[in-house]
């Protein structure tokens, strides 16, 4: 693996069993269907994609939270799937991550001194005091105040405590933080200051980050690189202002053409794509494409032909048959 | 505007209206001093972060505070008829009737063990003397109408069979029913995904323009407002911050409170630098000071400020804020402030 990759998930499935019956047949829920991607070191790749569509489950694969049930995730070049929890330690380590919810993912019944310290503790790195030292440093990092240490998570607020749920996650110096909608839950202000604050540890700890997200201005501001995903397939992938000026497939497209605008300055609006209907069950995937039902761009081989992951344009990945924008595209770098 | 006199064509005109709750930690005063008016076929939006009044504002105006400890004042004129202090049954005759209401969460609308059908039957003949079998013929209309598929036989579904996105279509659907003059949606599409926000938003669009109704719409979102509203009023701790026509709003907003709020977006359109962030936390609504509410985070904020300020203008553009015009143009001009043209 080139070096510059610091994780590299090939063919990446996860099913979960589901209770219901689509035709008849106990079902499987493919919450991820073969996600191929890598992260380059010191870069942000952004997942963006609506609800239900696969990115928690994918990050959890990543960081080996959840057994894959096939695929390859391969870290720092070694492969992760086939080790033991006790070989996985000392990887694990090394990916830490941000949940979106500042308020369930913090025990409520421990010191928010405490929280930061445990992971330190558990891995027994440093003394009582060194462990100490370094809480309060962390604290200071995060913009908190290290008087605050012996304090209760409830004590705080929303945007502090994803502070505090960011300090935890940088005890252990990991070099990926994998950050599951770490600002959705909080208000666009407090959001502002969540986000710059990420910009800045990243460039102080040369940290890469997988930065999950639902909302696609939070992705475009915050990623070099991002992946679309739909229904457990990351549909398109590549730089992030290309992607968001020309994008590829017909559901970026899409996607990028309704997001609600501030019409601020005298640039026409993107033409709104209203896509109808609603996305499919995961458990009931659509034959071909999984888009086609709900493209406006679909044809019969869509129907029948599931298009592949391909490299159209250099950097830029697409799975569609009949991609948009190509033509305005340089087929070289 | 002249706020004294609310246009003859208001809709809706709101005064002074002041909401607070006597709580075991101190009085909570959720609502200050809100005044704003709804023109005939006008899309207002009421935009603020969580906890700023909005939907307190919302369900005082329409007698829904169920909350023993509140005091409200002010006044609430629907079509020049004073409806604060009006009773229980005729707050409930204009609910649903003259008055449509959707919540971000559709299921406060609904009951789940009625089919939709039934539902929207019962609205209609609660507000008119339609036969059932007309009431049901119209049921699917509107059904058809907000873009069921295949209404003739959703029609007979209950709420837990539909998606997310089409149970605030029929939660839509109920509200138009009776032909209101004002639809009042609080966080219609916040729960929902880009994609289905998008489809809600050009139904409400549309609606409004075939049925001229007029709308409230509250958010949290600057880019709904944007989309949809024709005026704004941006709210900071239960008060007006600013008011005024949405573009002006957006492309020359008046008190730093909206300038922090309009540079902290990132945005998908375009490629943000470093964000705009307002220090500090929400102020406690137990603890909003005397003088101007956003002085403790505010950078440009001056002895006077310790007074409230007025909401005052040009025109129908409004804020609460000392600043002079000369020092806005200051402020404005240098690199920090963005949410100008
Ligand atoms: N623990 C679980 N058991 C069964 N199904 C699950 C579980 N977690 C998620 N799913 C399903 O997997 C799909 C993807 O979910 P998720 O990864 O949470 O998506 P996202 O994070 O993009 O919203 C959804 O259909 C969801 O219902
Ligand atoms: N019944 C109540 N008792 C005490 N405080 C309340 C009550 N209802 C709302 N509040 C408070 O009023 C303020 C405004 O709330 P709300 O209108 O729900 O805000 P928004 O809709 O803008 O997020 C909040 O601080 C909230 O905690
Ligand atoms: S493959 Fe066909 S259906 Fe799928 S996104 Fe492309 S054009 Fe649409
Ligand atoms: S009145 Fe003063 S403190 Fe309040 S927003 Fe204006 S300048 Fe800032
Ligand atoms: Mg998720
Ligand atoms: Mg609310």
């Amino acid at each position: 693996m080139s070096d510059d990759v610091l994780l590299r998930a090939t063919d990446v499935v996860k099913s979960y069993s589901s209770r219901r019956r689509v035709k008849g047949l106990r079902s499987l829920n493919t919450a991820v269907n073969g996600v191929s991607l890598e992260v380059k070191r010191g870069e942000t790749l952004g997942i963006v994609g609506e609800s239900g569509c696969g990115k928690s489950t994918l990050a959890r694969c990543l960081v080996q939270l959840l057994p894959v049930t096939s695929g390859h995730v391969e870290f720092n070049g070694v492969e992760l799937t086939t080790l033991s929890r006790r070989q996985l330690r000392p990887h694990r380590r090394q990916m830490q991550l941000v949940f979106q919810d500042p308020y369930a993912s913090l025990n409520p019944r421990r010191t928010v001194g405490d929280i930061v310290a445990d992971p330190m503790r558990i891995n027994k790195i440093g003394s009582d005091a060194e462990i100490n030292a370094r809480v309060r440093e962390l604290f200071e990092t995060v913009g908190l105040d290290p008087s605050a240490l012996r304090r209760y998570p409830h004590e705080f607020s929303g945007g502090q405590r994803q502070r505090i749920g960011i300090a935890r996650s940088l005890s252990l110096n990991p070099s990926l933080v994998v950050a599951d909608e770490p600002v959705s839950a909080l208000d666009v202000s407090v959001q502002a200051q969540v986000l710059n604050l990420m910009t800045d540890l990243q460039d102080e700890f040369k940290l890469t980050y997988l930065f999950i997200a639902h909302d696609l201005g939070v992705v475009r501001h915050v990623s070099d690189r991002v992946g679309v995903m739909y229904l457990g397939e990351i549909v398109e992938l590549g730089e992030a202002e290309l992607l968001y000026e020309k994008p590829l497939h017909p559901y970026t497209e899409a996607l990028l053409s309704v997001v609600p605008e501030l019409n601020d300055t005298d640039a026409p609006r993107r033409e709104r794509i209203i896509i109808s209907g609603d996305v499919p069950d995961p458990a009931d995937r659509p034959t071909g494409c999984s888009f086609h039902p709900r493209c406006p761009a679909a044809t019969d081989i869509c129907t029948s032909e599931k298009p592949a992951f391909v490299e159209l344009r250099p950097g830029r990945f697409v799975a569609c048959h009949h991609p948009r924008n190509v033509d305005s595209i340089a087929p070289t770098s | 505007m002249s706020r004294e006199d609310p246009p003859t064509n208001a809709v809706l005109s709101v005064r002074d209206l002041s909401v607070s709750f006597a709580t075991r930690q101190g009085v909570v005063r959720a609502v200050d001093g809100l005044s704003f008016d709804v023109g005939a076929k006008e899309v207002l939006g009421i935009v603020g972060e969580s906890g700023s009044g909005k939907s307190v504002a919302m369900y005082s105006m329409l007698g829904l505070v169920r909350d023993a400890n509140v005091s409200i004042s002010g006044s609430v004129r629907f079509e020049g008829r004073e409806i604060l202090g009006l009773s229980d049954t005729e707050m409930q005759s204009m609910r649903g009737g003259e008055v449509g209401m959707i919540f971000q969460d559709p299921m406060t609308a609904l009951t789940p063990v009625y089919t939709v059908g039934w539902q929207i039957v019962e609205q209609l003949r609660a507000h008119s003397d339609m036969t059932k079998k007309a009431a049901y013929e119209r049921a699917t209309e509107l059904l058809a109408e907000v873009g069921i598929p295949d209404p003739k036989s959703r029609v007979n579904h209950y709420p837990h069979e539909f998606s997310g996105g089409m149970r605030q279509r029929v939660v839509i659907a109920m509200a138009l029913s009776c032909n209101p003059k004002l639809l009042i949606a609080d966080e219609p599409t916040t729960a929902l995904d880009v994609t289905t926000q998008a489809q809600i938003l050009d139904l409400m669009g549309r609606l409004q323009a075939t049925h001229g109704s007029s709308i409230v719409i509250i958010t949290h979102d600057m880019g709904v407002i944007a989309e949809i509203a024709h005026r704004v009023v941006v709210m900071y701790a239960g008060r007006p911050a600013e008011i005024g026509p949405e573009l002006d709003v957006v492309r020359s907003a008046r008190h730093p409170y909206t300038w922090g709020l309009l540079g902290a977006v990132p945005r998908a359109d375009i490629k943000t630098r470093r964000l705009v962030t307002i220090p500090g936390n929400a102020v406690s609504p137990l603890e909003v000071p005397t003088g101007c509410a956003f002085a403790p985070r505010c950078q440009y904020r001056m002895e006077i400020c310790a007074q409230r300020p007025p909401l005052r203008g040009a025109d129908d553009h409004l804020d609460a804020c000392w600043l002079s015009d000369e020092q806005r143009l200051v402020i404005r001009s240098s690199a920090t402030v963005r949410g100008e043209s």
